[in-house]
């Protein structure tokens, strides 16, 4: 799965390409430069509903990743939003934020705490959802991913989420390095 | 409901130890009732309710307390139902529902030491329980022949036949431990109510490592089974059936068991012999609550003794990163231990101990500590990997002395259904801090020998909880400092009894359910016999329970 290991190709910019809309969108959230230094291959990416073109581009910086599932980013936007309205805006304000200052993901944390920012529980709450599939948090979380959850995916190569079975009985006995036991 | 039922025997709770109970008193031909305070439940439902529960970690996510009924839940808030009186909190977990715990325990299913029921003869600590290992050898195999019991020979508790089936697979985890640890450890196979072949209608573990808080497959032996066996057998299971108070006659003889429903209409059974099995907390909860003029202090507490001695497992642990990827999380949760310190000498200065590796997969855990630590970027799922690969635990399982002031009593706060709440008294003492002190040493060899590196102590002075609850209901020959004698017969009522985990009068260093269940096994020949049951256990026939 040499997805997860390299570095995903630069975008090719297809200028012949008709306009399309939610491209449109997308390039409006994500603003200039310095995001799409980080992500260039959100370029390709499809955002089912251009409010959540910030959405899109803030987590493709907070979890790193090639490719975000379109479905799973609606459903955990609109957890997410549900969850606070004011939601949308912050997003796009934090991703305002990283674009202008060019804050490095590993930095972005120690960055709003030390500003006290408004903002400094929304890279977590943003990566939450997407790795834990959880939104929310005490009485008010709730789960809205499990074996969709990037922390599962991640890890689909060697281990299956809890209560999925994860392959005939013994399989586990075998070193995972000589490669996978399930398929 | 009608209030007339009555029956030979009424036990009060259907976990493993109350169902078995039941089912083998049906099984030699008695009539059985059982008062269950829960609900039923499917495992598709809890399997559901786990993988939609926003704190899949919390364990008793899966399980929320019925009104009618309540259990402790500490997530995301204390329900404030179990009350700490201290100074050591004693958050214990159970459940209450049709079956009990052990839909979600980890199926470690441990027979003690020999050496374990005489510690006060041989190291002058504790109690010597008022039976022998050899008085409860038949019935730990009749209790592992009936859970489907997988081990291996080496652990230290002798054997007349062999385990019912061969040790679960070793993960590889496992294994690397074994091989680079067999310099200074043994690391063993645990014995676990885990099938390593079909067993019993039930298929082969295919790790799911979901075994806490429930097996999606049933390949790991849990208490709705038991519950399921004994209504098989003829038992009647009345859920949602609080037992409130149980009422005597004027020789002290039990003559009823009084419930609430879940709308609280009050409810009478009758019925000639009682068998207590609500747990280690439940059950003296029962007692005490079973006031009159005669028992002012309540049931089988002439000499004050119900609900003291409240012992469990505390640990301590240790986490850290070996210097191979080993991928924690394939196949079952508990696989391995060392036994090596679970008896000697040392038992007269410090707590015994079992060594005990998990195999719960790291994944969330290391997910919620990278997120809480600001990882972000391409940098957390790399880390994420890492910690998944690489992180491995171990803990030490320790003995608890009992001590009269560890207790359960009534609390002045009272439940929904208007029932004074549990009260727990608690502390570590320093016999359990020794020991916990002598394991760090073995921590840190073990931590070596798998090139261990970030090392990360569980912190000094906090102590774990493993949720087996023993003492509150200590059997022995002496009235004035035990609640039952070696039958769990009550030294106060002829007709009541006790099973469970609080009739263990030591701890001992490994998981109490299946002593527990052989203790009851054995008490169930008691009762019978009192009851002068005129037919006969019907032969245990194997093939009844293995499929061949
Ligand atoms: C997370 C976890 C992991 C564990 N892992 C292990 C392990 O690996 N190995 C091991 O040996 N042990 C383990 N245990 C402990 C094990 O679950 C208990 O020892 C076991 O359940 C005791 O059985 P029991 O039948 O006595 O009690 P329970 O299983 O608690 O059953 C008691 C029953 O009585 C009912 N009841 C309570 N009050 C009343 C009332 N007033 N009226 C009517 N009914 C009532 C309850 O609803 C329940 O159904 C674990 C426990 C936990 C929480
Ligand atoms: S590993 Fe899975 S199949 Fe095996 S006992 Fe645990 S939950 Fe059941």
């Amino acid at each position: 799965m040499e997805r997860r290991h390299s570095r995903p190709p630069l975008p090719t910019l297809r200028p012949d390409a008709s306009p399309d809309p939610l491209r449109r969108a997308l390039l409006v959230g994500f603003g200039a430069t310095y995001v799409l230094s980080l992500v260039p291959f959100a370029w390709a990416q499809a955002v089912p509903d251009a409010a959540m073109a910030p959405f899109m581009a803030l987590s493709a910086v907070l979890v790193g990743r090639p490719s975000l599932d379109p479905a799973q980013a609606k459903r955990l936007y609109d957890a997410l939003a549900a969850n606070d309205p004011g939601f949308p805006a912050a997003a796009k304000q934090l991703l305002d934020t990283v674009e202008q200052r060019k804050i490095d993901p590993m930095q972005l944390q120690q960055t709003l705490n030390d500003e006290n920012s408004p903002l400094k529980d929304l890279p977590r709450q943003v990566v939450t959802a997407w790795f834990l599939g959880i939104v929310g948090s005490g009485k008010n979380a709730r789960c809205v991913a499990f074996e969709t959850a990037l922390n599962a995916q991640v890890v689909a190569d060697i281990l299956k989420p809890p209560t999925y079975a994860y392959g005939a009985y013994g399989s586990w006995t075998r070193n995972p390095a000589e490669g996978p036991d399930h398929g | 409901m009608a209030d007339i039922l009555s029956a030979d025997y009424i036990v009060v709770g259907s976990g493993i130890i109350g169902s078995l109970v039941a089912r083998k008193l049906a099984l030699a031909g008695a009539s059985v009732i059982i008062l269950e305070a829960g609900p039923r439940v499917t495992r598709g439902e809890l399997v559901a309710r786990f993988r939609n529960s926003p704190r899949r970690s919390d364990w008793m996510s899966p399980y929320p307390p019925a009104d009618w009924a309540p259990h402790p839940i500490y997530q995301p808030a204390d329900n404030g139902y179990l009350i700490q009186a201290g100074p050591y909190p004693y958050p214990a977990e159970y459940i209450r529902q049709v079956g009990g715990t052990t839909w979600h325990w980890a199926a470690q299913a441990w027979r003690n030491l020999p050496n374990d029921f005489r510690i006060k003869s041989l190291y002058g600590v504790g109690v010597d329980w008022p039976i022998g290992y050899e008085d409860l050898e038949p019935f730990y195999q009749e209790a592992e022949e009936i859970m489907g019991v997988s081990g291996a020979p080496n652990t230290g508790s002798p054997r007349a036949k062999p385990f019912p089936m061969e040790p679960v697979a070793e993960p590889y985890a496992m294994r690397r431990l074994r091989e680079r640890l067999a310099s200074d450890f043994p690391v063993v196979a645990n014995t676990t109510a885990r099938n390593s072949r079909p067993y019993d209608g039930r298929p082969a573990c295919v790790g799911n490592n979901s075994c806490q808080p429930i097996c999606p497959v049933d390949a790991q032996y849990h208490g709705g089974l038991s519950a399921d066996a004994a209504e098989a057998a003829g038992v009647q299971l009345i859920a949602n059936a609080n037992v409130y108070k149980l009422e005597h006659d004027e020789s002290g003889k039990v003559t009823a068991a009084l419930y609430y429903d879940p709308d609280k209409s009050s409810h009478r059974i009758t019925g000639k012999t009682f068998v207590v099995a609500a747990n280690g907390i439940e059950s003296p909860r029962l007692l005490l609550l079973s006031t009159s003029d005669k028992f002012p202090k309540g049931l089988a507490n002439n000499f004050d003794m119900v609900g003291r001695h409240l012992m469990d497992h505390p640990s301590t642990s240790l986490t850290f990163d070996a210097d191979e990827d080993v991928w924690l999380g394939r196949g079952p949760q508990s696989p391995s231990s060392i036994n090596t310190l679970r008896d000697g000498p040392f038992r007269s200065e410090h707590a015994p101990y079992r060594l005990d590796f998990t195999n719960i997969s790291r994944v969330d855990g290391s997910t919620k500590s990278l997120i809480a630590a600001g990882v972000f970027g391409p940098e957390l799922e790399k880390r994420l990997r890492h910690s998944a690969a690489r992180e491995m635990n171990v803990k030490n399982v320790l003995e608890v002395l009992p001590n009269p002031d560890h207790r359960i009593t009534l609390s002045s706060e009272k439940d929904a259904m208007g029932i004074p709440k549990p009260e727990t008294h608690y502390s570590i003492e320093d016999y359990t801090r020794r020991g916990a002190e002598r394991s760090q040493q073995d921590f840190r060899r073990i931590a070596e020998l798998m090139g261990g590196t970030n090392l990360r102590f569980s912190k000094d002075g906090d102590f774990a909880n493993n949720q087996h609850i023993c003492g509150t209901l200590s059997m022995g020959s002496d009235p004035k400092i035990s609640v039952c004698d070696e039958w769990g017969r009550t030294h106060d009522h002829e007709n009541l009894y006790l099973a469970g985990t609080g009739v263990l009068p030591t701890s001992a260093t490994c998981n109490s359910t299946e002593n527990a269940l052989a203790v009851a096994l054995r008490a169930v020949t008691h009762m019978l016999a009192q009851q002068g049951a005129t037919s006969a256990p019907p032969p245990r026939d194997a093939d009844e329970r293995v499929p061949s």
